[in-house]
């Protein structure tokens, strides 16, 4: 199928492993996000990242934000490609944090004002208040927002200052079907907005994340040769799946599909092996 | 309602708590008025000396120069003790930091003499000794309440692209502004129990310290406990002046506290 084709890259990891204290957390991924492109679209990239609780997905998240150096390896962003450094990569932590002292209002803003002049920011943060129904509540303290606000706003807050790459760790988790449409649909929006844009997304939500996608990783423990099980987790290539190249990606409705269901199965078995 | 008061994290309402702390006020009163201690003076004793120590002694103007020294001392000792906490940020300032808060442990009578040595005027010493006092224990509460300061905080400010010192005016400055002031409203009782020390070392300037001195010499016990009251008072009224001031400037900052 000739239907897309792919170019620079985007993100490179190269041999990324974490150990905290001696206890080996992440063993030599190596990933590369190309650039993918579709005629007669801007067409962005989605990775759908998954694996068990507690397997290291947040840590990698945090290395490729640039947060936490790797014990070894290196991630490299931009074009042309160099090391990342905090602030290249917008990440949604898992706990949606927002500046606790700023009303909403103000914490978009306070983003906005990084890429946007005072009257653009402005403007943004207003577009993203009503986009994320969170317009009736601009003069509230993070404090006084729900869950899900509180993770809409975060998510809007780094889509109002991000560059083009962007990692949401859990953000269908908490929210209401209308709520993950919304968030589905701004994902959508993000991706076909520039070539460039790219979002991963954490999820344990395999079918809405995997539809989304173009890119899936799972990370998971690998055995050796002898069938001992290797300390640390990993990438495998076995487990790096392009799902544009299945024919599953960016299709409305796709979810319905036998070759979609098969592969949500596929994936389930693989995250159980675990 | 009345069995509110006893059930744990009842919410009485404001007019029965205020009603039964009226009656514990007046329970106490009462006690005193009618069972009187052997040496404690009796409430009438301590009435009549609060009314001559304001109309014969200048209680009040007293208690005023008290007053405009503390908070004059309180206001130098906030601004060094923020710059030396704030400064931690910097591996090089940390060490100071450190010994600052360390410096808690000196006495302050040796801490007096030093400073006669080195300055020449009582005011100046006084001012001093209350301001290097209260930035010691001021830069303690400081970097305590900065070392709260998580690991996702910072990284939620690096990630919206804001450069290191960005980050940390963000999260630690403007972030914790309002436990700062609550360390200030904490410390500010340090600055009362040394002026009326320091008071007494240097007489010159008056003030209530050498008033409560001068009852103490000369077994005024009843005017003893006016002045220890009229402190109290004093005290009660600031904590609620800074209370007020946190409401007023930092309206988040108790939205998260069990109510
Ligand atoms: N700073 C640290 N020091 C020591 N161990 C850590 C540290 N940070 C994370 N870990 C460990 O790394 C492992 C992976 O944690 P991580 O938060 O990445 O999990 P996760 O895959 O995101 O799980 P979940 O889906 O539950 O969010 C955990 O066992 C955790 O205890
Ligand atoms: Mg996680």
């Amino acid at each position: 199928m000739a239907d897309h084709l792919y170019k620079e890259p985007i993100l490179t990891l190269r041999d990324i492993s974490m150990q905290f204290g001696g206890e080996v957390i992440l063993r030599d991924i190596s990933l590369d996000v190309l650039n993918v492109v579709r005629p007669g679209v801007s067409q962005g990239q989605v990775v759908g990242f998954y694996g068990r609780s507690g397997i290291g997905k947040s840590v990698l998240c945090r290395i490729i934000a640039g947060l936490l150096p790797p014990s070894t390896g290196t991630v490299l962003v931009a074009d042309p490609q160099r090391p990342v450094c905090p602030g290249d990569v917008g990440f949604v932590q898992q706990r949606y944090p927002l500046f606790n002292h700023r009303t909403l209002l103000d914490n978009l803003l306070v983003a906005a004002g990084r890429k946007h002049s005072p009257a653009d920011a402005k403007a943004k943060a207003e577009e993203f208040l009503t986009r994320f129904d969170l317009a009736p509540h601009r003069r509230k303290y993070p404090a006084m927002l729900s869950g899900g606000q509180r993770q809409r706003a975060a998510i809007a807050q780094q889509l109002l200052c991000s560059e083009h790459l962007i990692i949401l760790d859990e953000p269908f988790s908490g929210l209401d079907i209308a709520m993950i449409d919304e968030v589905k649909k701004i994902i959508l929006e993000v991706t076909t907005l520039d070539e460039l844009n790219t979002v991963v997304i954490v999820s344990h939500d395999l079918a809405t994340t995997t539809a989304l996608s173009d890119t899936l990783w799972l990370l998971g423990p690998e055995r050796d040769a002898a069938g001992q099980l290797l300390p640390g987790a990993t990438i495998s290539k076995k487990h790096q799946y392009n799902v544009a190249d299945m024919g599953l990606a960016w299709q409305p409705g796709i979810q319905a599909k036998p070759a979609f269901v098969q592969l949500i199965e596929h994936l389930k078995d693989e995250i159980r092996k675990a | 309602m009345l069995k509110d008061l006893f059930v744990p994290n009842a919410k009485p309402r404001p007019s029965v708590f205020l009603t039964m702390v009226a009656c514990q006020v007046l329970f106490l009163l009462l006690l005193w008025l009618f069972y009187p201690l052997q040496l404690f003076p009796t409430l009438g004793e301590v009435l009549a000396s609060f009314k001559d120590l304001v109309t014969t002694q200048g209680l009040i103007q007293e208690l005023w120069a008290s007053l405009t020294t503390a908070l004059g001392a309180l206001a130098i000792a906030t601004v060094l003790a923020l710059l030396i906490s704030y400064l931690t940020a910097l591996p090089f300032f940390r060490p100071i930091a450190y010994a600052a808060s360390k410096m808690r442990y000196l006495t302050l009578t040796g801490l007096t003499f030093f400073m006669a040595l080195m300055l020449s005027s009582g005011h100046q010493v006084k001012l001093s000794v209350l301001v290097f006092g209260a930035t010691v224990y001021l830069v303690t509460g400081m970097t305590s309440v900065i070392l709260t300061t998580t690991q996702e905080e910072m990284d939620h400010a690096r990630t919206l692209g804001m450069s290191e010192w960005r980050s940390f005016y963000e999260v630690v400055v403007l972030g914790k502004l309002d436990e700062m002031l609550e360390v200030v409203r904490q410390n500010f009782a340090i600055i009362w129990t040394m002026i009326t020390l320091v008071e007494t070392l240097y007489q010159s300037e008056g003030g209530i310290g050498l008033l409560l001195y001068k009852q103490n010499r000369y077994l005024h016990l009843a005017g003893v406990v006016a002045i220890q009251l009229v402190i109290l008072g004093t005290g009660a009224l600031q904590d609620y002046v800074f209370a007020f001031l946190r409401r007023m400037f930092f309206p988040y900052s108790e939205l998260t506290v069990a109510k």
